[in-house]
């Protein structure tokens, strides 16, 4: 069976910067796999041409064996949330999703169990312009469960969470994985990541520089931040 | 495809922009029945191309904001990054776009209806009330009408595919606006024998305006709808080959 996700030699160039450079790896059903590295590290575009949002320079990026665009009702397979801003904000909650669920083909009542879920059941008639930050993350989160998907792709999903929706975010991720769903979540906050993930992807300069289970990576007590710091330290330093 | 076309026509409901826009085409209407209608002299009103003017009013309104309307439902998405929810769903981006491009028929249709019942109908209750005769045929009138409806949906439907252009919402409205009130009017005035193949001249003379040197309702159309599949293709070449 094809890996849930694979990366082989991706690669992204725009001009003479090259933001990814042939970074490989694959991730196995059921897991919580963390995607770290500094800002600019090229997280964001390799997520989006995973996602078929950017065409990668050289390499593929596949999901179930396939490119992206090339799965069949995709929402059913990937759900992703990549910026919490990615709502018009004059619409209100359940509209966004409802508008979602038409192209995925869900029933209406999966929209009202998905608002119930990530508890905004009672702000779902509201425009999002008057939505937290916390409200817009868990109103994506909705939107990329809509459709029960097998693999939930995360960028940055922690930000703007109040510590009560942080907890509720790591319990449902692991819930998630626990069902043999698979989760690739990136983010900062390694104190986060590690309660949170089995494994770790990290990445540097758009190279990879770690592909491992954090019990591995972190065997000798140090922390995950000793170790991602020193994994992305400057070569001078 | 059917389900995107759903979904497209349910994000054209589901924010206020749609009916500001119609509003405003309303509002544009209401102004062009004054002008033409009430302010003109009793010997002007009962000439053909005055009572053209006037009876097809809606057209001019309806036309300029169901393209807007269409550009909104592209550049929104880009403003917004719903583009990026939408192609997560849609990854096919072809159907995205004709998607939006089959409910640019409806949403032009809408636009068009309103704003020609508005003012057919204030243009024969003005005729009437000042007392001078209809001088167009109930022929003359239907093909007012489906002239206006005709010019407004090809309006929607450019208005996509210059949004999927000209991604940003700003940039895309100044360049319709640029475009309407300088390159097409100027164009017109000085060139006439080039400036009627413009959109903006050919959707005038598709709706059934009279004003010398346009082309005949037929040219009009066959030359918008020129324009309508040049900009499509040109936006299907950009849709395909652009990142997100």
């Amino acid at each position: 069976m094809a890996p849930v996700l694979s990366a082989v030699g991706l690669t992204k160039r725009y001009g003479d910067v090259t933001a990814v450079s042939g970074l490989s790896f694959e991730l196995e059903a059921g897991s919580v796999t963390g995607f770290l590295g500094p800002n600019g590290a090229g997280k964001t575009t390799t997520l989006r041409m995973l996602l078929g949002l950017a065409e990668p320079t050289d390499g593929s990026a596949l999901l179930f064996g396939r490119r992206f665009a090339e799965l069949e009702r995709p929402a059913t397979r990937v759900g992703a949330v990549l910026d919490s801003a990615d709502l018009h904000p004059g619409r209100t909650g359940r509209d966004h999703l409802r508008v979602l669920a038409r192209v995925a083909r869900v029933p209406r009542s999966r929209v009202d169990e998905m608002l119930a879920l990530v508890d905004l059941a009672g702000a779902a008639d509201r425009r999002v312009k008057g939505y937290s930050l916390g409200m817009r993350q868990r109103l994506g989160l909705a939107a990329a469960l809509l459709a029960g998907p097998e693999l939930l792709v995360l960028d940055e999903p922690a930000n703007g969470l109040d510590p009560e929706g942080m907890r509720w975010l790591r319990d449902f991720l692991r819930a998630f994985a626990a069902e043999g769903r698979t989760v690739f979540v990136s983010s900062h906050l390694l104190a986060e990541v590690a309660q949170t993930v089995e494994r770790v992807v990290i990445v540097d300069h758009g190279r990879l520089v770690a592909d491992a289970p954090l019990r591995e990576l972190v065997a000798d007590s140090s922390s995950l931040e000793d170790v991602f710091l020193e994994l992305t330290a400057e070569p001078s330093r | 495809m059917s389900g995107q076309l759903r979904s497209e026509l349910l994000k054209l409901r589901t924010t206020r922009t749609t009916a500001l826009l119609l509003l405003a085409a309303v509002a544009i209407t209401l102004l062009g029945i004054g002008v033409e209608g009430l302010s003109a002299t009793l010997a002007e009103l009962a000439k053909e191309e005055r009572q053209r003017l006037l009876l097809g009013a809606g057209s001019s309104g309806a036309g300029l904001f169901a393209t807007f309307a269409g550009l909104v439902a592209v550049t929104s998405e880009f403003r917004y990054g719903t583009i990026r929810p939408t192609l997560l769903f849609e990854p096919r981006r072809r159907v995205v776009l004709a998607a939006k491009l089959v409910a640019a028929v409806p949403l032009g249709g809408v636009f068009a209806v309103v704003c020609m019942a508005l003012s057919l109908g204030a243009g024969l209750a003005i005729v009437s009330a000042r007392g001078v005769g209809l001088a167009l045929s109930d022929g003359d009138l239907l093909a007012l009408a489906f002239g206006a409806v005709a010019s407004t949906v090809l309006g929607a439907m450019l208005g996509v595919a210059v949004g999927a252009l000209i991604r940003n919402q700003v940039g895309a409205v100044l360049a319709v606006v640029a475009y309407s009130f300088l390159v097409d009017a100027v164009l017109f005035a000085a060139v006439p024998s080039v400036g009627r193949f413009l959109p903006g001249k050919a959707g005038d003379a598709l709706a059934g305006r009279h004003v010398a040197h346009l082309l005949t309702p037929g040219q009009g159309a066959a030359v918008l709808g020129a324009w309508t599949i040049a900009f499509v293709a040109a936006a299907v070449v950009r849709t395909d080959r652009s990142d997100i």
